[in-house]
């Protein structure tokens, strides 16, 4: 008896299981992008998918992405990649905001060439994808891209650069070293470039001079943005190049390499150039008022997250978001649609206007 | 006398081992219910079914390997690690060398297998701890493949991404389903069907009780049933999308390696080996080489799972495998096998991996974090086993092991240290 109420248990529930798959074939319709003028319902499932939790920058924009989207009425599922299995985490869940049936994905990517398969599923099951930050590589299924104008923070530097030599010592020729980010990472070399762009012409005319000679980007790349490679490279240059020479500034393409530079030049007991930097970093932030670190790009997160909520709005209300850079962030696979915002350049003398609106930078500029 | 044994509990299995098995059966169907009334049937609808295939399919596939290194009372904590290095080198040698993709996945084969020989000899010919020698590995082959890919993300073709993200084409008339899935799961109906026919003639050759009609032909509409929903399911999805290529590789592997390790000499070794090495070795059994296969094979399947993930991926990443050791570790004890060695199934094994596979996507689906959903997982994998341990102890089988007890009535003999563990259709039967 107990062996046929065994059984009927599992018949019973393999049944039930069976019942529900009755019914349907494949669904034919399935959106596949041709949605573009139609919009969507206002409350509908907006997913963002982030990396894991190692920066404050990310979880700050999580919490962002929550409040701001339940404010404009969409449901929000914000998701982060486990601290291990970062990139099959983030793909599983994009998988699952798919099938959840998400409007739009917006993708803060673990690894941006990694996640073209996802993408092609969620483009074909009608769902717009908006890379965040970092341009999803490879995929010609992705609609938008929206992120600080990378281009522009190195032209930033570079002015930065030169105005902050000009301050302390009104004529040049100028002794500079430049750094740049590492190899592998797609951003490194147009922030390079940017700073170029606004550097190469006073090389030319010999206002500048880089003193070791090093001004290709292979030369000058830090590899893993390691504060330790930046310093040991610094060492190196001070002994080879400035021994009696007075070294002016420092091309450096964000904080925490730039903060490695400035130990190195401590340690050489060399008086402290004009220093460059990147990310708005608490403690490059103290630095610059204290005086040592010259200059910090602010890219504010909450301006970042704010713009891209606004796009998802203009793709409910069945608009074409605003981007304006429709040339220049080719992904291997095609032009994206972009958003730039600008970045915003801070030295100790708008410290205190540039961050007044954030929570945790604001006090140290007092 | 054990094959007339394993047909007749091929429908849940009946051993005393097997209670578990058959418990994490029960819990895999539980799960599913429970994911499917709270998610308002999201888990079972195809698209999120072939998703799920796809997206563990590679660690069900290292959950094979890692079942035969466990059985034969090893471990391999390299696999993670295995795969990284086998996947950068598979995408460096299509994107540097220009290796065609078949070439390359022969070639990661290979490496695979180089790989595998390496820690082999150390584990059975100098008697290294198999958990030191792949320790080792671990750093050893975590570090190649940073240095051999500088941490660089590298892009591999659209024919090679076929065995990660690919799924069968679509062929023939308009059926509204996907026909090439449909013929697999006709055929996979007439398999069962065969193979309950043959049990039943080869009982009556043997002038056995052959088990009442009424069991038989309820097997076969619960198999039939189930095979039918999930091949109607998987056909069913988006065109272009039907029952995925990295599915079908794990299946043929599921198949021949339950096979081999039920109906072989060689695969019985590995469960002798596990159960009593030096009463194996006195028998006959070569120990050496059974322990040098184990884990040379576990590395070709780890190489293949770092393959199957990169081509998902479309490319290749210095994270790639961080992690997946635990998965697939986590997979087997909860399919039932003993940390001890000698105990366990492949089938079990998939179970086992498919119940952490529907836990991690229903939650996923729910939109619960990774966060929260890595210590559920913990538990489950702390419960499922401390259940088993306790029962044990107390000198009984659990609640469902004594439901299933009456299957075993016409098994012959006492179901004592028998290893062996039946059902190995199971994992195909119970993804639906």
């Amino acid at each position: 008896m107990r062996n046929f109420l065994g059984k009927s248990v599992a018949i019973g529930a393999i049944a039930a299981l069976a019942l529900t798959a009755c019914g349907s074939g494949r669904d034919e319709e399935s959106g596949s992008s041709g949605g573009d003028a139609k919009g969507f319902a206002a409350n509908s499932l907006i997913g963002v998918a982030l990396p894991a939790k190692t920066s404050e920058n990310w979880v700050l924009a999580g919490d962002l992405f929550s409040n701001g989207l339940k404010e404009a009425g969409f449901t929000s599922d914000v998701q982060y990649a486990g601290a291990s299995t970062t990139v099959a985490d983030q793909q599983a869940q994009i998988t699952a905001m798919v099938t959840k049936g998400a409007k739009v994905i917006v993708i803060g990517a673990t690894d941006a060439a990694q996640l073209s398969t996802q993408v092609a599923a969620a483009h074909q099951a009608g769902v717009k994808v908006i890379a965040y930050d970092r341009l999803i590589t490879n995929s010609p299924d992705l609609d938008y891209y929206v992120a600080f104008d990378n281009f522009k923070v190195g032209q930033l530097q570079g002015q930065a650069l030169l105005d902050g030599m000009k301050a302390k010592k009104p004529n040049g020729p100028y002794n500079i070293e430049l750094f740049s980010g590492s190899p592998d990472d797609n951003n490194a070399g147009v922030f390079f470039n940017g700073a170029m762009d606004v550097l190469k012409p006073e090389i030319d005319k010999g206002n500048v001079v880089v003193g070791s000679k090093q001004v290709d980007v292979k030369q000058t790349a830090i590899q893993g943005w390691k504060a330790e490679g930046a310093q040991a490279r610094m060492d190196q240059l001070l002994t080879s190049t400035y021994g009696s020479k007075e070294l002016d500034g420092v091309l450096s393409p964000n904080d925490t390499l730039g903060r490695a530079i400035i130990t190195s030049i401590k340690g050489a007991n060399k008086p402290i150039p004009v220093v460059t930097g990147q990310d708005s970093e608490v403690e490059s932030v103290k630095s610059i008022i204290a005086g040592e670190q010259y200059m910090t790009i602010n890219k504010d997160t909450r301006t970042l997250v704010k713009q891209t909520i606004t796009m998802v709005k203009s793709l409910q209300a069945g608009e074409n978001p605003e981007v304006n850079d429709t040339k220049s962030y080719n992904n291997g696979s095609k032009v994206v649609e972009t958003y730039l915002l600008p970045p915003v350049a801070v030295t100790k003398a708008n410290a205190a206007e540039a961050y007044a609106n954030d929570p945790k930078l604001a006090p140290l500029t007092k | 006398m054990s094959r007339i044994k394993d047909l007749q509990k091929n429908l849940f299995g009946g051993t005393t081992s097997n209670a578990r098995q058959f418990g994490m059966i029960f819990t895999l169907v539980a799960i599913v219910v429970l994911f499917q009334i709270l998610t308002d049937g999201l888990t079972l609808r195809s698209d999120n079914l072939i998703a799920l295939f796809q997206q563990n399919s590679y660690i069900l596939i290292l959950a094979i390997g890692m079942l035969m290194v466990i059985v034969a009372g090893h471990i391999d904590l390299s696999v993670g690690s295995v795969a990284a290095i086998a996947g950068i080198l598979v995408a460096k040698s299509m994107a540097d060398w220009s290796l065609p993709w078949p070439a390359a996945i022969v070639f990661g084969l290979v490496i695979g297998a180089v790989i595998g020989a390496w820690q082999g000899f150390w584990v059975a010919y100098v008697g290294v701890p198999a958990f030191i020698v792949t320790l080792a590995g671990m750093l050893l082959f975590r570090g190649g493949n940073q240095f051999i890919g500088n941490a660089n993300t590298i892009p591999v073709p659209e024919g090679f991404r076929v065995i990660g993200s690919g799924f069968l084409p679509e062929v023939g008339p308009n059926t509204g389903y996907n026909n090439m899935t449909l013929l697999l799961g006709l055929a996979a109906c007439a398999a069962v069907v065969w193979r309950e026919l043959q049990s039943r003639r080869t009982r009556r050759q043997m002038d056995a009780d052959a088990a009442p009609m009424w069991i038989s032909i309820l097997r076969l509409a619960v198999m039939i049933g189930v095979i039918v929903f999930a091949s109607l399911r998987f056909a069913s999805g988006r065109v272009g999308t039907s029952f995925p290529v990295s599915g079908i590789i794990l299946v043929a592997l599921v198949l021949a390696y339950s096979f081999y390790t039920r109906n072989t000499a060689g695969g019985r070794h590995i469960y002798a080996v596990g159960g009593n090495s030096r009463a194996a070795e006195l028998s006959g059994v070569k120990l050496k080489r059974v322990n040098f296969f184990v884990m040379m094979n576990m590395s070709v399947l780890a190489a293949l799972a770092g393959m199957i993930f990169v081509a998902r991926s479309a490319a290749s990443g210095p994270q790639d495998g961080n992690g997946w050791e635990l998965d697939a570790i986590a997979a087997v004890f909860i399919g039932g096998a003993a940390v001890a060695g000698g105990i366990g199934t492949i089938s079990g094994s998939i179970v086992g991996g498919l119940v952490m596979a529907v836990l991690n996507n229903g939650l996923q689906l729910m939109g619960v974090g990774t966060d929260r959903v890595q210590i559920i997982k913990g538990l489950v994998l702390l419960l499922a086993v401390a259940i088993d341990v306790y029962n044990k102890s107390q000198g009984r089988f659990s609640v469902i092991g004594s439901l299933t007890r009456p299957f075993r009535r016409d098994g012959s003999g006492p179901p004592t240290a028998s290893p062996k563990v039946g059902g190995d259709a199971a994992p195909v039967k119970v993804a639906g």
